[in-house]
């Protein structure tokens, strides 16, 4: 029986048989949490797809820093521990992530480069140095590359106890650093111009949000892969705003659907053989966003159209 | 070794120089058109939108016909792209959608149901999943060739005999709706020859890739010059630097011919941003400064993200 075997892989994954469940689960929990949360702020002001241009552009980061490893092991000074190594890799994300980021909102300023190409340009050509680089890699005779694929779409099985940990800590950073400037962010989001009147350092905080972002972009790549992680930063967020009006409610329902979003991924890409972490997760969210689509208490369809419904018979009453 | 004879010597060893050149010209060349219309309509990121939904709309036809012909693939891409436009626009019309946060919700869904498909129940159908996504020039099959032969030419033909259509509901759609022109119908045919153009050049560029070729072309077109004719004749010189200079690059350091001629194509663009005569960054004219920190411009581009 097929359907017998599903079940006892999802009772195996939820009982946590074997050591790298929990880690797993927790790595793509982590993901929903502050994507949902960064990812708010970017959807709020209209700036949704610059995660898409940061998560493409962690990609030579990545690779550039595996070459960075690769030469310094020729020369004899080999970073000690697989740790080390992928915080290695992390931080080269971090670097070619942000400066992504800083791209698009440095030539997204004028008036010859639109936004959107300014977005385009910077997603697709940081990700051709990424291929080039990675092809590079390919043809280099190390043994050593296995790994750097699962960035693509994201494994979050070979998340290891210690990357956790690592990733885990930065991540509550992130959340008290976004909590401790939440009023200024709060008002940039809602009112640039009111912002910029009440004396808050607006081109500060925009870099600030920006660093958020590459941040949230790189502690999620390993579970979501580099390509997907921009719908865990728009669709959660786009969900929240159909059952909130405010912005907490807002922010609290979209890390609430990206953490179940996660640890239901989690469990699909556990379950089925073959399904990737970071598709299936994004799925998950998918099918919460059509959920809100239509019963969200906050122009949901469904309410809409009984509204439609209870006038048209209330006028239809009348005349 | 002289220059010429390290020019020469790809042609001579085999045909795969001829048939990456070849394909990788055409593919280049026919996005450079349309993405000058596509970056003129602050459509940038919907091209983004249907080079990854073609992965799902070719996984389906696949499923559906079980067959790899050229014409399947294509009429199962042109079908699943339009009916993202389609949600996109649906999802954009909502008032609590930005048209950006669609396009994302949208592709990125679509892109996941592909990847998923093609990692599962595909998995045995010889579709190579890298190679959908970052190309392979210098293995282009017969199919391939024959099919971007025949398709780019087809899109530069209607580009030509549509020529006044789709300039005038590029820079004005209202005028244009008011002229007669049926700028809904332009638009649509306009996608779909994106999404046919696309995934001609699937297998030689791959997914994500092909997005800088629609898009970089256009953009430095833009920084150099302000007549349509010369943005697009801008536009094509760019995709043919482009892959000389990327293929000849991918040849020296042994590497991917698509990323490098995404790169070159980057470089390029790099160098227009900050020499261009006029709107370059490192040279301004006078007046250029004034203009630049106009509060209009930058809340026409702020309200103009995406649509």
């Amino acid at each position: 029986m097929s359907e017998n075997i599903y079940i006892e892989r999802a009772l195996e994954f939820l009982t946590f048989q074997y050591g790298f469940v929990p880690y797993a689960l927790g790595a793509s929990v982590l993901v929903g949490v502050v994507c949902g949360l960064v990812g708010t702020f970017l959807v709020l002001r209209g700036f949704s797809l610059i995660g898409d241009a940061t998560g493409h552009a962690t990609l030579p980061g990545v690779a550039g820093a595996f070459l960075v490893l690769v030469w310094l092991e020729g020369r004899g000074i080999g970073i000690s521990g697989e740790l080390h190594n992928s915080v290695a890799l992390l931080v080269g994300a971090l670097v070619s992530g942000g400066l992504g980021a800083l791209t698009v909102g440095l030539f997204s300023r004028g008036p010859r480069v639109r936004r959107d190409a300014a977005i385009g340009i910077v997603l697709s050509v940081f990700f051709g140095v990424g291929i080039v680089l990675l092809t590079y890699i390919q043809g280099l005779e190390t043994g050593r590359q296995a790994g750097l694929e699962s960035f693509l779409f994201g494994r979050a099985a070979g998340v290891t106890p210690g990357e956790f940990w690592v990733l885990a800590t930065a991540g509550a950073a992130l959340c008290i650093a976004v909590a401790v400037f939440f009023r200024p962010l709060a008002i940039l989001t809602f009112d640039e111009g009111y912002a910029r009147a009440v004396g808050i350092n607006t081109p500060a905080m925009e870099i600030g949000l920006l660093g958020a972002l590459s941040v949230a972009v790189v502690l999620s790549i390993q579970s979501v892969g580099v390509i997907l992680v921009a719908a865990m930063l728009i669709i959660p967020p786009s969900a929240g705003r159909f059952m909130s009006g405010r912005l907490t409610g807002v922010i609290a329902w979209s890390v609430g659907l990206g953490a179940v979003s996660g640890f239901l991924g989690a469990l699909t890409s556990y379950v089925f053989e073959g399904v990737a972490t970071g598709p299936a997760m994004v799925l998950a969210a998918t099918a919460f966003f059509v959920l809100a689509l239509f019963f969200g208490p906050h122009g949901g369809l469904l309410w809409l159209w009984l509204r439609r419904q209870r006038r048209a018979r209330a006028e239809g009453g009348t005349a | 070794m002289g220059l010429v004879e390290w020019v020469a010597g790809p042609w001579q060893v085999g045909d795969w120089m001829w048939r990456g050149m070849l394909t990788v010209h055409m593919v280049a060349i026919g996005c450079a058109v349309l993405g000058v219309f596509l970056y003129l309509r602050r459509m940038s990121l919907l091209a983004d939108a249907l080079a990854h939904v073609a992965l799902p709309g070719i996984a389906a036809a696949f499923l559906i016909s079980g067959s790899l012909d050229a014409p399947v693939l294509l009429t199962g891409a042109v079908v699943v792209g339009l009916l993202s436009a389609l949600s996109i626009e649906t999802l954009a019309s909502r008032p609590n959608i930005r048209s950006d946060a669609a396009i994302g919700i949208v592709f990125t869904s679509f892109f996941a149901v592909g990847v998923i498909l093609l990692s599962t129940v595909m998995r045995d159908a010889h579709i190579d999943t890298e190679c959908l996504l970052f190309g392979d020039v210098l293995g282009v099959t017969d199919q391939t060739i024959w099919l971007v032969v025949t398709v780019v030419p087809a899109v530069l033909l209607l580009v030509v005999l549509f020529y006044r259509w789709l300039a005038v509901s590029s820079f004005d759609p209202r005028f244009a709706a008011a002229i007669g022109i049926p700028v809904t119908l332009v638009n649509y045919g306009l996608m779909t020859s994106v999404t046919v153009t696309v995934v001609a050049g699937f297998e030689a560029v791959g997914a994500i890739l092909v997005i800088a070729l629609i898009i970089v072309p256009g953009a430095t077109a833009h920084l150099l010059a302000d007549r349509l004719v010369v943005m697009i004749a801008i536009a094509i010189s760019h995709a043919v630097a482009s892959c000389w200079l990327g293929m000849y690059a991918a040849i020296a350091f042994n590497t991917s011919a698509a990323g490098a001629i995404v790169v070159v194509g980057g470089i390029l663009y790099l160098l227009a941003f900050l020499f261009a005569p006029r709107h370059g960054r490192l040279l301004p004219k006078s007046g250029g400064k004034r203009r630049r920190s106009g509060v209009g411009d930058q809340r026409a581009e702020r309200e103009g993200v995406a649509t």
